[in-house]
């Protein structure tokens, strides 16, 4: 085995115990050691990051145009073509969840204006209209969820409280929808409804925003 | 870009973020830092708290804001500036793997009379007191006390709770399932939503004004004195409208029509002359109506 092929084992299975070839490789490669010495600082130095440590947004723009301007991103369709590297899971992970929280909050809008513009629509597109709300929603905080179980904080009584109160909002959609099935023109219950949708794409973002600044 | 290049150029930047992040002055001093900042003008006073513990914020005649902070240990860090007028308070934790009670930080703010509050925490209660100013108070579990305030004031929770007493100005409440009870309030614009919590609203309606007061699943109680004027209108979708002050409801007596709705239940009706206007409405609770003794 050769340095790149331990660089392409560490990107596509980090730290996970090592194939014996590369274990004998490491053993024997001053340099491949100095990778691997250099990369569990950087792990360990990550966990010491307080919470709150966010570079400045034209950081990002800055490192995304250097990216760009050396060729070295990707559209989303050639990437999508790739196994993604477990280094770049994390950045992925986080991106995703922005754009979805953006997302829900533009369907969230959308739905509502359109809700409250359009009195005399029939029945069922008047419920329909919170679907794809709704699908979006639910999408993130199945999602959120997968995360929270990694989650090493999640006994405390914030967490705890944001998840009795989603707990709360999710029953209150619910009642609101099975009420707006029998009765789709109640303009007071499509009115809760899309509140409770509100509060619902709040907490998610809340709650997310909370994963990152703790762990 | 190889995982080597990375190695190579994150290693710097982390350790150099490490340095500055762990060099910030607050931490030197210990368990506890009180700070004196002079001010000239209104001064605008934030607090950005991700830990737990209680925020209290009194006014004096001085020209000074105090901070006096503790912390309940060294996982968390509280960092205290000003830039002008400004007064920046910031506690984050440095190790997420510790136990809860050691990530508490209590603040103790004097500010000036005429001080702009935005204050945002995670548990523990947010207590203010005759302050003039808007202000903006979030929390997710803590409650929320407010005397004798003035402004505009914006207070979102998801589970906690506010309390107004002899508050001025308007007031906006956001929460999922914490309650709002508003005592003896002098408030011109009202905004109150809960998704399932209570709210109380005992007082006088200022002319002119608009109060809208809503409940997914609580109870939305309005006592009322005998002096107020206004136009009400109550509604919901599975709950009960209690109205126990019928003899000082009168039909509305203005030429607008108010149409119920269809599939709610309703009271709309005047009280005197009908010059502020009270939307009362719950999807399942209990609207009830009250006049004061």
């Amino acid at each position: 085995m050769q340095c790149r092929d331990v660089e392409i084992v560490l990107e596509q299975e980090g730290f996970a115990p090592l194939p014996d070839a590369a274990k004998a490789h490491l053993s024997e490669c001053s340099s491949c050691q100095n990778l691997v010495a250099d990369l569990t600082n950087i792990v360990a130095a990550a966990h010491l990051l307080p919470a709150e440590a966010e570079p400045p947004a034209h950081v990002w723009v800055s490192l995304r145009a250097q990216l760009a301007a050396e060729g070295l991103i990707k559209t989303p369709a050639e990437i999508a073509r790739h196994t993604a590297p477990w280094w770049q899971s994390f950045a992925w992970l986080f991106r995703g969840r922005a754009l979805a929280t953006a997302a829900a909050g533009l369907l969230l809008v959308v739905a509502a204006t359109y809700q409250l513009h359009k009195p005399t629509a029939p029945p069922t597109v008047q419920l329909d209209s919170f679907g794809d709300t709704a699908l979006a929603l639910n999408q993130q905080e199945h999602d959120l969820s997968d995360m929270q179980l990694a989650s090493t904080s999640s006994s405390s009584p914030v967490d705890s409280s944001f998840r009795e109160n989603l707990h709360t909002v999710d029953d209150f959609i619910a009642e609101c929808e099975h009420h707006l099935k029998e009765e789709p023109q109640d303009d007071l219950a499509r009115e809760y409804l899309s509140r409770a949708y509100e509060q619902k794409a709040e907490l998610l973002s809340a709650m997310m925003d909370r994963g990152r600044s703790v762990n | 870009m190889s995982l080597r290049t990375i190695g190579r150029s994150v290693l710097p930047v982390f350790g150099a973020g490490l340095f500055f992040c762990y060099a910030s002055p607050a931490q030197a001093t210990g368990q506890r830092v009180e700070k004196l900042f002079d001010v000239a003008g209104r001064p605008v006073v934030m607090i950005q708290a991700v830990t737990s513990g209680r925020i209290e914020v009194k006014s004096s005649k001085n020209r000074q804001v105090i901070v006096s902070a503790s912390r309940a240990s060294d996982k968390i860090a509280v960092d205290i500036e000003q830039v002008g007028d400004r007064i920046d308070v910031t506690a984050i934790i440095l190790d997420p793997s510790a136990q809860p009670s050691e990530l508490e930080s209590n603040f103790l703010i004097t500010v000036p009379e005429e001080t702009e509050l935005q204050l945002r925490t995670q548990t523990g209660l947010i207590y203010v007191e005759q302050v003039m100013g808007d202000m903006t108070l979030q929390s997710v579990a803590g409650d929320v006390h407010l005397k004798e305030v003035s402004g505009y004031i914006v207070v979102r929770t998801t589970g906690g709770s506010l309390v107004c007493t002899q508050c001025a100005g308007k007031l906006e409440f956001r929460s999922v399932s914490g309650g709002a009870q508003i005592l003896q309030p002098v408030l011109t614009n009202v905004s109150l939503f809960s998704t399932s919590g209570n709210i109380l609203y005992d007082g006088d309606f200022i002319r002119t004004g608009i109060y809208t007061m809503q409940s997914g699943k609580g109870t939305v109680e309005v006592h009322f004195s005998g002096t107020d004027s206004f136009d009400l209108h109550a509604q919901t979708t599975m709950g009960t409208v209690d109205n126990q002050a019928s003899a000082f409801l009168k039909p509305d007596s203005h030429g607008a029509k108010h149409l119920a709705g269809k599939f709610s239940k309703s009271l709309i009706a005047t009280v005197g002359q009908g010059l502020a206007k009270v939307e009362l409405s719950s999807y399942s609770g209990t609207i009830r109506i009250l006049k004061r003794n």
